[in-house]
């Protein structure tokens, strides 16, 4: 099992969502974001682009930051997850450095500011102590939320398809633009979007080799035929209790 | 670990819809996340997430208080809710009974969910003064629908219940991926672009999408009824209509069919700067491609000639057959509650009232509910208006309304006013006595999509900070007062009473809050109306005529011309040449950003750190005529003023025209000058004398300015050099911007 991502680039639209969502999972504090969105905006020989880039820590495969951490709290786990365990990190910064993505912030003391600097804390804030602390003086980046994933996978949840097991960020986006699953599984949505779509990585030519994939296309060009799902709704009844509800009141009515 | 509960509730944070589910542990909000056993699918934007910062946030409103200086002075006094209540109570009686009921106006935003509880209120008070921002966001789009087909509410077809998707698609100066949900969901627009083959974006600058669409049309902002034109133009000349449509259902085929002659490709070329050659690409795709829909961006609405824009759309549609097909555009049937807005229609407006409405001589299709607020402005400063008491709730009128310094300048004039929010605002600091109001996430209501085929419940989560109180508890308190007759004993009593239609008569709000959402969909939804019993016996349109109207003998008797016409903005290149000497950049006064919703969110701090200060959009061409780079400060001016914002140079601009950031003040700037409502906010340079004649509606999305540099000096205010909401050192993190 190797964990992975393919971000949609013709879906994104740029609306942070998944920003917001991953602050809210991590309690992280205010200048703190683990997602960042790269805003591409070129014109070239008369074609306006506009590009949104969600950029997060890409889970290489061959991960300079690893290799610079002198403590091991930089680690792979075995599912491809590069962690952090901040009881060893010894805050010396080199995979800051070391990180071609610039994707590892550093928690230095004036970046855990209250989220109103001048006043006390939210009582979400005082709950990060308890929930999801931060440790001041250690290194921070996305973690694919492998805390859900941990929790979900025992439970037989599958990570990708199952909320519970999928990271925040992926479960928020209102354009479907992410999805998340298993690279070692031929048959998973990624590893099928990043044959299908021809899928790129960040910097390929950093050697790093990205477990976050970025796909791209035109919009349309597709049927407009709806499949009997739609049509009858079950696509909305499947996964909806509550419009299954609805739904008897409603005909109850009739 | 603490007891931990999970409540499943609806956002409101935009116009809302979003199912959420939140989780609380010890009293504290400990996560959010969307509900996937709603219509939503369990996402949601960052808008809807960041409530966590709502809660909490310092800056909250907790309790009544008064003002005990001067309007705008930021002098307050807490004060009990009895003795809040005593007094509005008692200011509005009096106004009442020595001014008449008319002198009573009530006030709102666009946000939380109020507007059947205002306009009870206010029907139930005796006065239709209503001041509303619908007259520049949906209410054009709403009446002149009802005008074409005979009922207001026609809404695109994102959902294949009728066995098809929208084949062609255009957003029409909209960004509906990220302006969710003011019409319909962001969500169920993008899933049903894995059905489209046609994406048609007509915007003047580059939005999320235009790089990948089928096509962008970029017109010249306030062009855009001569644009429809145009391209109903094309589809007369090459036939393109819907035949059996026209034929059997409409009327006014050629009187329409003229009246578009003279628009031809190279004439719509000239007055809109689309190339002729993508106008006529887009009409054909339209017209050919069909089923297909269009989702209309309030800008249009935000313009003098917006009556006919929006009719002129309207017709577009109806030619190419696209009414009540499955993918095209649809009213939808209700779900088994009713119409929520019966909650306020069962209050008729009198004759007597509707006499009453400031405006209704004018504008007879927007002061027909509601009253003109640029004329009410007007009419306080000359002192012919009968305003005494304003009782405003949520919105910020003078942010949004065209000429910031006129408005200010009546809203000063009024005896007394109240204000209802969750934080201090320009509004707020304009009032005699503000109300603390409840978050979404701290209330229990009825929430009303717009498309309508479903309601949800807004279910409380935690309690409310202080003494705040919910909209719906204030106005049956304030409305018991005044009217009893038509209020309720207790909250709870008004939302049975709401609801009460549902479950064959018997649902209570008990029931529907825990069911989270009646809906009618799939299968249950019917298409065709127009060819069953359903409007008309016999089939048709609920019209005079019975047919889908091209022609409008009704707006005719109301004496405007039955047709679509196009008319220059009040302020453009070719109606006043000279002032576009002097003012030669095409000005729009905002367009939506993802993270705010209109004058909301500057003082959550992840939302502002998305977009610190407010930025213009302009063309790198323009920028280097000007003297502009990227992340300057410039100088906007118009006729009426000037104002600052950070230029975005923006390849995606159109040329010749710029697009500022709207809405904006600063919640951390002092009481005084409105919380730097003068610094930022593009409406001290629009114009109130030029106004729609149907809707009465403003140009606030085309107007003419110059911009140049603004020296370090010139940037006096706290807002530049504070950190009291830690944003100035913390802002900027989330987007980078890459250039090549
Ligand atoms: S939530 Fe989705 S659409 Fe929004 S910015 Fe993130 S990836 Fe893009
Ligand atoms: S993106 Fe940076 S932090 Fe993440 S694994 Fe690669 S090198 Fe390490
Ligand atoms: S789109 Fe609107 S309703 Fe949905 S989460 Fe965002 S603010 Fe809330």
């Amino acid at each position: 099992m190797k964990w992975g991502m393919v971000i949609d680039l013709a879906k994104c639209m740029r609306c942070h969502g998944c920003v917001a969502a991953c602050r809210i999972e991590h309690f992280l504090p205010f200048s703190i974001a683990w997602v960042k969105l790269i805003a591409y905006e070129v014109e070239d020989k008369n074609v306006v682009d506009v590009t949104t880039y969600a950029v997060r820590c890409n889970q290489c495969k061959e991960a300079p930051c690893i290799d610079v951490c002198p403590t091991e709290a930089t680690h792979r786990r075995d599912d491809g997850i590069v962690d952090i365990n901040s009881d060893l990190c010894i805050g010396c910064r080199y995979c800051v450095i070391a990180c071609p993505y610039q994707n590892r912030t550093f928690l230095s003391k004036d970046k855990l500011v209250n989220y109103f600097p001048n006043h006390a804390k939210t009582r979400f804030e005082k709950m990060r102590e308890k929930k999801y602390p931060h440790q001041i003086g250690t290194t921070e980046k996305c973690n694919f939320c492998a805390e859900r994933i941990d929790e979900g996978l025992p439970k037989g949840l599958k990570p990708g398809q199952d909320r519970a097991a999928t990271p925040a960020c992926v479960n928020t986006c209102q354009a479907r633009a992410l999805t998340f699953g298993d690279l070692d599984d031929p048959n998973s949505e990624v590893s099928k979007l990043i044959v299908e779509r021809k899928a790129t990585q960040l910097h390929a030519d950093y050697g790093t080799d990205p477990s976050v994939y970025y796909v791209d296309g035109k919009i349309g060009g597709k049927s407009n035929i709806a499949p009997e799902d739609a049509r009858t709704g079950s696509h909305i009844k499947e996964f909806s209790s509550v419009e299954k509800r609805a739904k008897e009141i409603f005909s109850q009515s009739k | 670990m603490g007891e931990q509960k999970v409540i499943t509730t609806t956002c409101k944070s935009c116009h809302g819809g979003c199912g959420v589910r939140v989780t609380v542990e010890d009293d504290a909000i400990v996560h959010i996340e969307g509900n996937p056993d709603t219509l939503t699918r369990g996402t949601m934007c960052s808008k809807g997430l960041s409530s966590i910062q709502h809660i909490d946030n310092p800056y909250r409103l907790k309790y009544p208080i008064k003002q005990v200086g001067k309007k705008g002075e930021g002098k307050w006094e807490r004060i009990s809710w009895d003795e809040a209540l005593d007094t509005i109570e008692e200011k509005i009686k009096t106004a009442q009974k020595e001014f008449g009921p008319e002198s009573l106006a009530v006030s709102q935003g666009t946000g939380r969910g109020y507007n059947r509880y205002i306009h009870r209120f206010a029907r139930s008070a005796g006065t239709a003064n209503v001041i509303s921002p619908g007259y520049v966001c949906h209410s054009p789009r709403l009446g002149l629908y009802g005008l074409v087909t005979g009922y207001g509410r026609l809404y695109c077809d994102y959902h294949g219940w009728g066995g098809e998707f929208p084949k062609t698609q255009i957003m029409w100066a909209k960004q509906l991926e990220i302006s969710s949900a003011d019409s319909e969901m962001c969500n169920w627009f993008i899933q049903s672009l894995d059905y489209c083959k046609n994406l048609i974006i007509i915007d003047p600058r580059a939005t999320a999408y235009s790089t990948r669409a089928s096509l962008w049309l970029q017109p010249r902002p306030g062009s855009d009824c001569a644009l429809a034109m145009g391209m109903m133009n094309v589809i007369f000349n090459e036939e393109l209509w819907d035949k059996e449509f026209v034929d059997d259902w409409t009327f006014g085929f050629d009187e329409l069919k003229e009246r578009c002659a003279p628009f031809t490709p190279e004439k719509t070329e000239e007055i809109t700067w689309v190339p002729k050659e993508k106008i006529i690409e887009a009409a054909r795709m339209f017209a050919i491609d069909t089923p297909g829909c269009i989702q209309v961006g309030s800008s249009l609405e935000r313009q003098a000639n917006c009556g006919h824009t929006l009719r002129a759309i309207t017709n577009l549609m109806g030619l190419c057959g696209n009414i009540e097909a499955p993918g095209s555009m649809v009213s939808w049937v209700l779900p088994d509650t009713g119409l929520i807005e019966d909650f306020f229609l069962e209050l008729p407006i009198t004759d007597e009232m509707r006499s009453k409405i400031i405006g209704i001589d004018k504008y007879k299709m927007g002061a027909a509910r509601t009253c003109n607020p640029d004329t009410m402005v007007k009419a306080i400063l000359s002192g012919d208006a009968p305003i005494k008491v304003w009782l405003s709730v949520g919105g910020q009128q003078i942010v949004h309304m065209a000429n910031t310094n006129e408005v200010v300048a009546a809203i000063e004039k009024v005896d007394f006013m109240v204000h209802v929010d969750l934080f201090m605002g320009p509004m707020a600091e304009a009032a005699d006595i503000v109300l603390p109001a409840a978050h979404w996430l701290e209330l229990n209501d009825v929430y009303d999509m717009h498309p309508r085929f479903m309601i949800e419940a807004h279910n409380k989560v935690i309690d409310p900070p202080g003494e705040a109180q919910s909209d719906a508890w204030i106005f049956n308190e304030i409305g018991k007062r005044i009217a009893p007759e038509h209020w309720f004993d207790s909250e709870e009593e008004m939302l049975d009473y709401q609801v009460r239609k549902g479950m064959d008569g018997k649902m209570k709000w008990k029931d529907f809050s825990e069911r989270l959402v009646s809906g009618c969909w799939g299968d249950d939804q019917v298409y065709y109306k127009y060819k069953t019993d359903y409007w008309r016996k016999g089939g048709g349109f609920p019209t005079p005529t019975g047919k889908f109207e091209f022609y409008s003998k009704h707006l005719e008797s109301l004496g405007y011309d039955p047709l679509p016409v196009f008319r220059e903005p009040g302020e453009s290149p070719y109606r006043t040449p000279e002032l576009y000497k002097e003012y030669p950049l095409v000005t729009s006064s905002g367009c939506r950003y993802p993270f705010y919703f209109l004058a909301q969110y500057r003082n959550i701090p992840w939302l502002r750190s998305f977009m610190e200060y407010p930025i213009t959009q302009i063309n790198p061409v323009d920028a280097e005529k000007y003297g502009i780079e990227d992340g300057d400060w410039i100088w906007i001016e118009s006729p009426r003023g000037r104002i600052r914002q950070r230029a975005r140079v923006y390849p995606g601009m159109k040329e010749g025209v710029i697009m500022t950031t709207g809405n904006w003040f600063y919640p951390e700037e002092p009481a005084k000058g409105y919380h730097g409502v003068y610094i930022s906010n593009p409406n001290v340079l629009t114009s109130n004398n030029h106004l729609d004649p149907m809707y009465g509606s403003p140009d606030l999305t085309c107007f003419l300015t110059k911009v140049y540099k603004c020296k370090p000096e010139e940037l006096t205010e706290d807002v530049f050099n504070t950190d009291e909401f830690g944003f100035v050192s913390a802002a900027g993190s989330d987007v980078e911007i890459r250039k090549r």
